[in-house]
C-alpha cells in the first residue's frame, strides 16, 4: 500500500476529483493548506494597506492505494493538476504498514 | 399495567419484556405519546416496586430509612423507551446508608438485568439540605422528585420540612444556574429551532426547552399573568409537547437506543406515516418537517419569554434609578415616538399598534439603533396579526418602509421578530415557498428561511466583529452603497427552492419579478437585485474553481460584475451565504481566497478605468436605449456624447440617467455649466456637465466645501471631446437644503458661477474652512500618495489615502492645478474618516515625469499632513 499526498491549485482540485473517479478511487481526504514553493507569493495594496500574500493557498489530496493502482492514480493527477505554470504543485509517495478499518477491524488493502 | 403481586426474579425480566413488546406495538398502532410515556413509566414504577419489595423481603429488612425517588424525566413521568431511569436513593442518616448499600447494589444490577438504564445518586436528607453552585444541577432535577417505594415518611420529611426553606431561598441560584445552562445548550445549537436534522431533544425547539420552562415556572412561585400567557397558550404547548414526545418514541424504537437525532431517512419514515398527524392529509416530508418546526417554535418561544421575565439580574444603583425614569425617547423624523428602556424598544402608546406604518417605523428604528424590541411590543404584533377582526390601517408596506428597515446597520434585528411574528411573509410573501423549508444537502445544517436569515445575520455581525473571518469584510459592510438591495437579495436569493423549478436561482428571479412589481421597485433596483440573485454563487465558484491570481481569471470576474460598487455587494453576499451554510463552511483559507479576489478585481476596476474607454460603435443596444428615453434624439449627437467616456460611466448609470446627462449636454450651448441636483437616502448627487477647463475640478470640491457640503464619493469623467461630466455624492451637514428647498436653486447657480468664474471662490471657502478646521480628527491617519504609470496607456494614476476633512479634496484638487496636471478621470470614495482618492493625471498631454511626481508627492504630504 502507497500514500499519495498531493498538493494542487485549487483551481484544479474539481477536475482532479473527477479524473480519480472516472478510474474507480472515490476515496480521498482533503484538506485546504497554504504554502510556497518555488511559487512565491506577492503583495497587493487596497486602500493604501499592503496585503502580502507570500503562503499561497492549496489544496492536499491524501489517498491510500494498494500498490497495484498507485501508477494509475499518480498518472491521473499529474494529467488532470497541470496547467503548465509554477504553482501546480507536488506529489508525495510514502508506503504503508498497515490500514485497518475502525468499524469492524479490518485490516490490510480490504480495509481500503 | 397491573403486575401479580409476587413474581420471583427470575420470571421477572421475560414479563417485562414482554410488556415493554406490548407497549411499543401500542404505539406503532397508532397509540398517543402521552398514553405510550404513560405505560413506560407505569412499568418502571411497577417493576421498581416489584424487585424492591422483593430485596427487602429476601433480606427481611424493613426500609425505614430508605426512600425511593424518581427524579428528572421519569420523575415528570415523561418517560421514553430508551430514556435512562433517573432515582434517587435517599437515606435517613448515614448509617442508613452504610446498612442498605448492598441492597443498593444487588437493586441496581437487577434493574440493568432487566433491560433498564439505571442513572442513580444517593444522599442523605442532610445532604439534601445545603444547595450552592456545586449540587444546583442536581437540586434542578430535584424540582421534578416523585416518591416511588420505601420510606413514605422519610420521603416527606423532605419534601415539605427540610427542602421547603432552602430551595425558596435558593430560588435565584437555581434560575441563574438553570438560565445559564439553557444559554450554554442554545449556544452549542446555534440558537437556533431550523436545523435541517434537529435533535427533538437538546435542540432550541426540543423538549428540553419545555422542561426548562417548567423549572423557571416553578422557580417563579408559577405566578401566571394572564397577558403574559393567553388562553390558547397551554393548549398549543400540549400540542407541542405531544407532537415532539410522539416523534421521539419514534427515534428511540427506530434507533433502538437513545438518539433523538431526527435524520432525513427518519424524517420521511415519520412523514409516510404520519406521524403525530391525525388529519388523514398525506404530507411528504418537507411538509411533515413544517409541522414540527411549527410545535418547536412555540417550545422555543415559550421558554425564551420566561427566560427574559425570570432574568435574575444584579442592578447597580445608577441602572436602577436609570429605569425609574421615563424611558428614553427616540424621535423619529415624523414626530412619532418609541422608547428605549433597559435595552429594548417598545411603543409607548400601544394603541399605535393598530397602524401597520408605525410597527415598520418601529422595526426599522430597532435595526437603525441595533436595539431589540421588547417582548411586549413583540406580543402586541402578534395579537394584532393573529386577531384580524381589529381595524388596522396602513397594512399594505411600501418600498421606501421595508427600505428603511433593510438599510439599517442591524437589519437581522427587525426581520428575525417579522419571521417570528409572521410580519415578513406579509410584506414578502415570496418568502413563504421557503418558511421552515428542508432541502437535503450535505453541507447545509439549516432550514432555507434560517440560512437566508443566518446570512444576514453574519454581515450585521461584521459590526465591531472580533472573528478574524470577518475582520477584512467589516469595512465593506460599513461602506456600502444601498444596503437595501443587498439584504433583500439576501431574503431572495433561495426563495426558488421551494418552487417546482429545475433551478433555484431561476425561481428565485421568478419571485424577484412579483417582489418588484408589487413593491414598486425603480428598474435600477430591480436589476440590481437581478444580478445580485442571479450571480450570487460567481464568486465562491471563481474563488473555487478558478486560479484567482491569474490576471485572466480577474479581469474576466470584473467585466462580469461591472462596477466597484457591485463587487463589494456580491462580495458581502458571497461572505454571508458561505457564512450561513454552517458554522464550519467559511474555513480561514476560504475567507482569504474571497478577499484576494476582492482586492484583485477592485484593483483592476481603478487601474483599467482610464484605459477601458468607450466605443459607440460598438453600444449599439445602449444607444438606441438612450434615444428611445431621448425622445429619439439625433443619433450623430448622441454618439459624440457618449464617445471616449470611460466603461464605468456606463456601468454606474442607467440609459434614463445617460439621456438625463444627455439632454444637460443639449443645453451647454444655452449656459457653458449645466448642473442637476437630486436628493438620495443619505445624500445629495450633484451632476456637473462643462467643457473642460483648468482647475474645473478643484473649484467644483471647492464650491461644494464653502457651502459646508462633505464629499463622500464622486467621479470625474471626460470624453473624447472635452465634456466633463462630475458627479458628486455629497451629505449636507448643515441641513441647509434639506430645510430650505428655495436654497437650491440658488446652490446650483452658485456652483455654476464658481466653475465659470463669475463669481470667486477664495472668499466663500475662507469662513468655512477656518471653522472647520478647528476640529481634531478622531483617528489619526498618516497620508500616503501612490503613483502607477502602467494603469493607463496615456496617464499616470495617483492614488491618495488621508484623513478626511472638510475641503480636503478642493486642496488636493487646488494643488494639482497649480501644477499644471490634468485630471482626466478621479473616483472618490471616502471610509469612515479615511479619503480614498483616485486620480488619473496628465501633465501637457503626458504621463507625469519623475520630477512631477516627486513634486506633487512633496506638496500634498506637505498640506495633507
Amino acid at each position: 500500500m502507497m500514500k499519495i499526498e498531493a498538493i494542487i491549485q485549487p483551481s484544479r482540485f474539481e477536475s482532479v476529483k473527477d479524473a480519480l473517479l472516472e478510474i474507480g478511487i472515490d476515496g480521498m481526504t482533503v484538506t485546504e493548506v497554504r504554502g510556497h514553493g518555488r511559487q512565491k507569493g506577492h503583495t497587493e495594496v487596497y486602500r493604501g494597506r499592503e496585503y502580502t500574500v507570500d503562503l499561497l493557498p492549496k489544496i492536499k489530496l491524501e489517498l491510500v492505494l494498494p500498490d497495484s493502482l498507485v501508477n494509475r492514480a499518480v498518472e491521473t493527477i499529474l494529467k488532470s493538476a497541470k496547467t503548465g505554470k509554477i504553482g501546480d504543485g507536488k506529489i508525495f509517495l510514502s508506503r504503508i504498514e498497515e490500514a485497518i478499518r475502525i468499524r469492524n477491524e479490518e485490516r490490510g488493502e480490504s480495509a481500503l | 399495567m397491573e403486575e401479580d403481586q409476587v413474581t420471583p426474579l427470575a420470571e421477572l425480566g421475560p414479563r417485562v419484556e414482554a410488556q415493554r413488546e406490548r407497549i411499543r406495538k401500542l404505539f406503532e398502532n397508532g397509540a398517543g405519546a402521552r398514553e405510550t410515556l404513560r405505560h413506560l413509566c407505569e412499568l418502571a414504577d411497577n417493576t421498581i416496586k416489584k424487585v424492591f419489595g422483593e430485596l427487602l423481603r429476601v433480606r427481611s429488612a424493613p426500609a425505614q430509612g430508605l426512600s425511593l425517588l424518581a427524579l428528572g424525566g421519569y420523575g415528570r413521568e415523561m418517560l421514553f423507551p430508551y430514556s435512562d431511569l433517573d432515582l434517587l436513593f435517599l437515606f435517613g442518616s448515614e448509617k442508613a446508608e452504610q446498612e442498605f448499600r448492598p441492597l443498593i447494589s444487588e437493586f441496581s444490577r437487577t434493574l440493568w438485568d432487566l433491560g433498564f438504564r439505571v442513572s442513580s445518586a444517593g444522599r442523605t436528607v442532610d445532604e439534601c439540605k445545603h444547595i450552592d453552585d456545586a449540587n444546583a444541577e442536581f437540586h434542578l432535577a430535584m424540582l421534578d422528585r416523585r416518591f416511588l417505594d420505601g420510606d413514605l415518611q422519610l420521603f416527606e420529611r423532605l419534601d415539605a420540612k427540610v427542602l421547603s426553606g432552602p430551595e425558596k431561598q435558593a430560588r435565584p441560584l437555581l434560575l441563574s444556574e438553570l438560565q445559564r445552562l439553557t444559554r450554554d445548550r442554545l449556544n452549542r445549537y446555534g440558537n437556533t429551532i431550523f436545523h435541517l436534522e434537529p435533535n427533538v431533544k437538546e435542540a432550541p425547539g426540543g423538549l428540553r426547552d419545555y422542561h426548562a420552562t417548567l423549572w423557571m415556572r416553578q422557580l417563579a412561585g408559577d405566578r401566571r399573568d394572564p397577558r403574559i400567557s393567553p388562553l390558547n397558550e397551554d393548549e398549543l404547548t400540549r400540542n407541542a409537547v405531544e407532537f415532539l414526545s410522539g416523534i421521539r418514541c419514534f427515534l428511540h424504537y427506530a434507533n433502538a437506543r437513545n438518539d433523538n437525532t431526527l435524520t432525513y431517512e427518519l424524517q420521511a419514515e415519520a412523514a409516510e406515516r404520519s406521524l403525530g398527524i391525525d388529519d388523514n392529509l398525506r404530507r411528504n416530508a418537507a411538509e411533515w418537517m413544517r409541522l414540527y418546526f411549527r410545535h418547536a417554535r412555540t417550545l422555543n418561544r415559550q421558554m425564551l419569554r420566561y427566560m427574559e421575565q425570570r432574568t435574575v439580574t444584579t442592578l447597580s444603583l445608577r441602572q436602577r434609578l436609570m429605569n425609574a425614569m421615563p424611558g428614553t425617547k427616540v424621535e423619529t423624523g415624523d414626530g412619532k415616538a418609541y422608547a428605549v428602556r433597559d435595552g429594548l424598544l417598545g411603543l409607548t402608546d400601544e394603541r399605535a399598534l393598530a397602524d401597520r406604518q408605525l410597527i415598520y417605523g418601529l422595526l426599522a428604528e430597532s435595526a437603525r439603533l441595533g436595539v431589540p424590541l421588547s417582548r411586549e411590543a413583540e406580543r402586541g404584533i402578534a395579537y394584532i396579526m393573529t386577531h384580524p377582526e381589529i381595524p388596522q390601517k396602513n397594512t399594505r408596506i411600501t418600498w421606501p418602509l421595508l427600505s428603511n428597515i433593510l438599510s439599517g446597520d442591524y437589519p437581522s434585528l427587525a426581520l428575525r421578530p417579522m419571521h417570528r411574528l409572521g410580519l415578513l411573509i406579509d410584506v414578502l410573501p415570496e418568502f413563504r415557498t421557503i418558511d421552515s423549508l428542508v432541502v437535503r444537502d450535505f453541507y447545509h445544517r439549516y432550514t432555507v428561511d434560517e440560512h437566508s436569515l443566518r446570512a444576514i445575520e453574519h454581515l450585521q455581525d461584521l459590526t465591531g466583529t472580533s472573528d478574524p473571518r470577518g475582520a477584512h469584510f467589516a469595512p465593506l459592510w460599513r461602506t456600502v452603497d444601498r444596503r437595501d438591495l443587498l439584504i433583500l437579495s439576501l431574503l431572495l436569493h433561495d426563495v426558488g427552492k421551494g418552487m417546482p423549478v429545475e433551478s433555484h436561482v431561476a425561481g428565485s428571479l421568478q419571485a424577484l419579478e412579483t417582489a418588484a412589481d408589487r413593491l414598486k421597485l425603480t428598474s435600477d433596483e430591480k436589476n440590481e437585485i437581478h444580478f445580485l440573485i442571479e450571480r450570487h454563487l460567481d464568486m465562491s465558484a471563481t474563488v473555487q474553481r478558478r486560479d484567482i491570481f491569474d490576471p485572466s481569471t480577474v479581469s474576466g470576474f470584473a467585466a462580469a460584475v461591472g462596477t466597484q460598487e457591485r463587487l463589494q455587494r456580491l462580495c458581502l453576499l458571497t461572505y454571508a451565504d458561505i457564512h450561513a451554510v454552517n458554522p464550519e463552511a467559511l474555513t480561514p483559507w476560504k475567507s482569504e481566497m474571497l478577499w484576494q479576489l476582492f482586492v484583485a478585481t477592485s484593483n483592476h476596476f481603478s487601474r483599467t478605468v482610464d484605459r477601458d474607454r468607450l466605443h459607440v460603435s460598438d453600444e449599439a443596444l445602449l444607444l438606441e436605449q438612450v434615444r428611445q428615453q431621448s425622445d429619439h434624439a439625433s443619433k450623430a449627437e448622441l454618439e459624440r456624447f457618449l464617445e471616449g467616456f470611460p466603461r464605468r460611466y456606463l456601468a454606474v448609470h442607467s440609459p434614463e440617467e445617460v439621456a438625463l446627462h444627455f439632454a444637460l449636454y443639449q443645453k451647454l450651448g444655452e449656459q457653458p455649466v449645466q448642473t442637476e441636483l437630486k436628493e438620495r437616502k443619505h445624500a445629495f448627487e450633484l451632476t456637473l456637465l462643462s467643457a473642460d477647463r483648468p482647475a474645473l475640478f478643484a473649484s467644483l470640491s471647492g464650491a461644494l466645501a464653502a457651502w459646508g457640503m462633505n464629499i463622500v464619493k464622486a467621479d470625474a469623467f471626460a470624453n473624447s471631446a472635452g465634456v466633463v461630466l462630475d458627479t458628486f455624492h455629497f451629505v449636507d451637514l448643515h441641513h441647509t437644503l434639506e430645510l430650505n428647498p428655495g436654497e437650491r436653486a440658488r446652490f446650483q447657480q452658485s456652483i455654476a458661477d464658481v466653475v465659470n468664474g463669475s463669481q470667486p471662490l477664495e472668499p466663500l471657502l475662507r469662513g468655512r474652512l477656518a471653522a472647520a478646521t478647528a476640529k481634531p480628527p478622531k483617528v489619526a491617519l498618516r497620508t500616503s500618495i501612490q503613483f502607477d504609470d502602467d494603469a493607463s496607456d496615456h496617464s499616470t494614476l495617483m492614488e491618495v489615502m488621508t484623513q478626511d476633512r472638510p475641503g480636503l479634496l478642493y486642496e488636493v484638487g487646488a494643488a494639482l492645478a497649480r501644477h499644471g496636471c490634468n485630471i482626466d478621470v478621479a473616483l472618490i470614495d471616502t471610509e469612515g474618516q479615511k479619503a480614498i482618492d483616485v486620480f488619473y493625471l496628465t501633465a501637457q498631454g503626458m504621463k507625469l515625469t519623475p520630477q512631477k511626481k516627486e513634486l506633487l508627492r512633496e506638496v500634498l504630504e506637505g498640506s495633507l499632513g
